[in-house]
This record gives C-alpha cells, structure tokens and sequence, in this order.
C-alpha cells in the first residue's frame, strides 16, 4: 500500500489542494531616501500594486522645524507631508530604498520608528558595479542598524520583482 | 510569489526549454566516478533535464555519455555489451564507442559503410575530483572545465555523495539558501551531528533565533550574510555562497569540514542532490569519513543498491512522532538532509510558486529567482553566457567568522570568502 506521504506528494493529488486565498492584502510602505531612489520610487509606482504605498523621506525638513515633529519627515509622491507615525502604525512592513553614495539620514528616524512599532523593516541599496567601495561602505553604515535585512543589488529591476514577491 | 509563465521558465529544464538551455551552459555533476569504476564495467542508465542517457567506460578508459536508447530498433543499451572499445546492443549487435558513433553493423557488409551514417547524440564526460561532468549544451560554447575548490583538493581531503529527491530542482536548491530555518528545522542537530557538534559557533545559532541578514549580489550569484550577536558587541557572521545555477556552499562550523551541495534537474519533477565535504588543509579523518557514510551531516543513509535515501516518501521518512514531542527532534525525521528533503518533497513536484507568502527574510530565494530569470532572459536575448561559467565565479568559500558591528562582512571577510589554496578556511 503506498504511503500517506508518497500519495499525498503524488501530482494527482495535487488537484485537491484548496484554491482559495490564503493570505490579506499586505500594507508595504516603500520609502526613498535619498534624491536618486525618489526617481526609482516614482517608476516603480507607476505599476500596479496590491497593498503598496511609496512615499519619500525628507531628511532636511525636521531641521526646519523649531520643535521636534513626526510630521516632517514623510511626504507622498505628490509632496503631502505625511506623519511617520501614522504610517508606520499602518505598516505590515517597510522598505527603504537608498542609493549607494545617497544622503541616508532619515534611516535612522524611519527605522527607530519601526523598532518602537515592531514593524519588519528591510533596506535595499542599489549599488551599480561603479559604486565606489567608500561611498557604499558609508551608506551601509547609516542603513545597518536600522535594517532587519539589508539587500544590497545592482539593479533597479530587482526591487520591483522583490515587491511583487513580498505581495506588495 | 512568482506567476505561473516564471516559475515554468524556472522550473522546466527539458531541452528546449528557457531553463534548460541555462543548465546546458554548465559543466554539471552526472555520476560518482565509483559508479564507472573500471573500464568495460556495466553501463549505467543517467536521466539528466529530461535526457535519457547511458554513460560508459570503454576498454580504454574513454568515457562515454549517449542517448540510451540503440538507434536500429530502441533497445535500452543498459542492456548492452560494453567490450573491445564500444558499447554493443544484444539484439542485433550494432556497437558504438564513447561519441556514440555507431562502429559496427553486422547485418549490413562492413564495405557498405552503413554504421558512419548512425550516430547516437551524446555529449562529453570527463572526471574530475571523484565526479564525473558533463556539459549539455552547444559544442562550440563548451566552457573550460570546472574548478570548484572540493574537486581540486586531493582526493583524502574529499568525501562525495548523491541522492535522488523526489522534487524539482528548484524547491530543493531554495532550501539551501533559506538560512533562517537552520534555527528551527535542524536545531536539535547542531550539537549532536558528530560533523557539526563541538563548534562554538553553534551557540551563537542556538542564543538567537532573530537573526539579521544581509544579502549582496557576486560575480557569479549571492553572498548571503546572516550575524547573530556574539561577546562584546561584535558579530558572528555565517556567509553562504550561492553560485549560478545551484552551487551552494554551507557556512562551516569550527575545523570540521566545509559542505554544500549542486542540485541537478533529473527531470522536470526529480533531482540529484550532490553534497561534497571537504577540508582545503588536510585529510578527512576516518571517524568523519564514517560519518559521511554513515549518513551523517548532510549525507543520508541508502535503500541498499540504490541512491535512494532509506527515509523515503514511501515509509513517511520514518517520522519518529515521539521524538518529535519529547523534543529529541524538532521534525522527528532523521538527519539534516532527510529533514530538508522531507518538507521540500512534501510541497508536491513542482510547489506552486503563486500562492506562497514569502517574507523580506526570504530575499535570499527571490533574488536568488531574479538571478535566474535575469541569465534566462540575457540567454534568449543576447547569448550571453550566465554567471557562474566564468572560473573565477567558482573560487569561492563559505565562511563563518566573528567581526566588529561596524565592519562590513563584505569588506571584513572578502578573503576569506575567496579560495586561498593552502590555508585553511573561516570558522568558528
């Protein structure tokens, strides 16, 4: 007699697995943090996604501000600001985009942020083959604390595929 | 998650498929080179992306790697002749050498010159570090030989074995690069495996089951880093190396050996797992010898004769659910590589990519599928060659090592990341 384990690997049975949702939509909020992963950000938000928002750090504004506001330092892609609190307190996850070489202040707010608010935070830094090591060695310095996984790719394509596999 | 059209470009590897012609740009393990081991030796039957083949060791030595099947009527040629310089048929005698060139045809007069017109496919086979290699693609972009560290070292310092796991190639090489369910899965093993036990890494493994990963793009695939907090706020790192399209090099832990694996595609819904050990710096023990073949570290235990794991789908692995609840086992199947082999197996032949729900520390498996489709895509675009041909891709090394928390492994351990003959490698 064949094994509950060989039938139930069989392809035949393989018809009977249930074929209905088995996850909600996720809310991902993806952030860039410097100049150049703004661009990247704004392309990638011209597709379609399930539970994505993109939005961008303004690392410069709280320096503006006379007293210390959560409310400067996210802005949607249309210049809204946006308070980071409440973004984060909506967030199954966050990514922060960065460029290597790229001003990466706001990682560390933005993260302190998804520590105090157990959200998952991943930090992808895009690093051409002509980064310069001391430029990606920086940038990876202000972003490691702050990542729970740090991606570092060489291409702006892989950020689209790692949304669409994270449900984005 | 992946759509349907990529994870059938990733999964498929028959010929003519995209994936297919990416297998066919490599060197790839075929057999042991025990299982040909004299010439004139009985032929062996070997399926490999979706290819029926016989493989053989002529009286000279040759080694040939050919279409199983006799051109005149489909006889299987396992059930040929292997005498005097070629592979003979039973049935009618026709006889071919190691190309596949077909030498003999009694029926039909010698002068006639009948036999040049018959010619088997088959493609080249030649022995390196205990195994025996074949490349399945276009003659003409055949790549240099393979160079990967454990089939350069000397034979003493060596240990090699397969298995067939009863999935497709893709769901079982995902686990190798899937380091955070070691934690989990294999955690009763780290300090009972006499291959692995006794590493002070392995406490670091067991203090912190939250580790942090970071995953960086190679030459020729990824590093995936994962630190775990050791002694005065330094980092345990343990690096896995991932090379295109399914080397993987397992972080080691203290002197003993360095281990990984090669998945290679039997067909679309099977696959040879290979698993090497080795030491760059001296010989095997015979107790870790025994080990191996005795199934332990990532090795298994065989159905006699065969290369089938004892713990198979068809005695449900042998799962010990008493083990299991009295936590002698985390799985209650035996073994590290029987545990990986059990879940993947289970998924189905092909797991259906488009209803999982990965998570960010999965990166390692999406870019690893991003990669793939990335040379996939260059291949049918361009013809250009994917990563991993390039021999300079293969000298790489796993490492596990301690570092500052401001050093970046990638700097920090680069050398030790690297192929250093005569020096040992990174551990704790």
């Amino acid at each position: 007699m064949q094994s509950e384990s060989a039938r139930a690997a069989s392809r035949a049975e393989a018809r009977f697995r249930i074929d209905a949702p088995n996850s909600r939509r996720r809310a991902v909020k993806v952030i860039a943090l410097d100049r150049d992963s703004e661009r990247i950000v704004e392309r990638l938000a011209r597709a379609s996604w399930a539970g994505a928002a993109f939005l961008t750090a303004n690392a410069g504004a709280p320096a503006r501000e006379k007293r210390f506001s959560m409310s400067g330092w996210l802005a949607d892609l249309a210049g809204h600001a946006k308070d980071l609190v409440d973004e984060i307190d909506s967030a199954d996850q966050v990514v922060m985009i960065a460029t290597a070489g790229g001003n990466l202040e706001a990682a560390s707010i933005i993260g302190e942020a998804c520590s105090l608010k157990q959200v998952m935070t991943t930090a992808l830094i895009l690093s051409p083959a002509s980064t310069a090591d001391a430029a990606l060695s920086r940038s990876l310095a202000q972003l490691r604390p702050w990542a729970l996984m740090l991606v570092i790719a060489s291409d702006e394509d892989y950020i689209a595929d790692m949304l669409a596999a994270l449900r984005a | 998650m992946l759509k349907q059209e990529q994870n059938d470009r990733l999964t498929q590897t028959g010929p003519g498929t995209p994936g297919g012609r990416l297998f066919r740009s490599y060197w790839i393990p075929a057999l042991l080179a025990e299982e040909l081991p004299e010439n004139d030796c009985p032929p062996v039957r070997v399926k490999l992306l979706s290819e029926r083949l016989i493989a053989f060791r002529d009286s000279q030595g040759r080694l040939g790697l050919m279409d199983e099947f006799c051109a005149h009527r489909g006889v299987s040629l396992w059930f040929g002749r292997n005498e005097e310089g070629g592979l003979r048929c039973p049935y009618h005698g026709w006889k071919y050498d190691h190309t596949g060139q077909c030498i003999e045809v009694p029926s039909e007069p010698a002068e006639s010159g009948f036999c040049a017109k018959i010619k088997l496919k088959s493609y080249p086979l030649i022995e390196r570090g205990g195994v025996l290699w074949t490349y399945m693609g276009p003659p003409e972009k055949q790549p240099p030989l393979p160079e990967w560290e454990f089939a350069l070292v000397p034979a003493a310092q060596r240990f090699m074995s397969k298995r067939i796991q009863e999935c497709n190639w893709l769901q079982a090489m995902e686990g190798g690069i899937d380091s955070s369910h070691v934690s989990f899965l294999h955690r009763g093993e780290l300090n009972t495996d006499p291959l692995f036990r006794g590493a002070r890494g392995n406490q670091y493994n067991l203090r912190d089951a939250r580790p942090v990963f970071e995953v960086v793009e190679s030459a020729g695939g990824l590093h995936i880093g994962v630190r775990r907090d050791a002694e005065n706020g330094n980092y345990y790192w343990r690096i896995t190396q991932w090379v295109m399209p399914s080397f993987t090099m397992i972080p080691p832990r203290g002197n003993h050996a360095i281990h990984g694996h090669f998945w290679i595609p039997i067909d679309d819904d099977n696959c040879w797992t290979w698993s090497y050990d080795y030491h760059p710096t001296r010989a095997l023990t015979e107790e870790e010898l025994a080990a191996m073949r005795a199934g332990k570290g990532v090795h298994v235990k065989y159905v006699p004769g065969t290369f089938r794991p004892l713990a198979n789908k068809d005695n449900d692995y042998l799962i010990d659910r008493a083990a299991q609840k009295a936590g002698r086992s985390y799985s209650g199947v035996e073994g590290i590589a029987m545990q990986d082999a059990s879940l993947q197996e289970s998924m189905g032949p092909i797991v259906d990519r488009t209803k999982e729900n990965l998570v960010s520390t999965d990166n390692g498996i999406i870019m690893a599928r991003h990669r793939l489709l990335r040379a996939i895509k260059a291949l049918e675009d361009k013809d250009a060659v994917p990563p991993g041909v390039d021999l300079v891709h293969q000298r790489v090394r796993s490492a596990a090592v301690i570092l500052p928390a401001d050093r970046p492994f990638m700097e920090a351990a680069r050398e030790a990341m690297t192929v250093r003959e005569g020096t040992a490698h990174a551990s704790v």
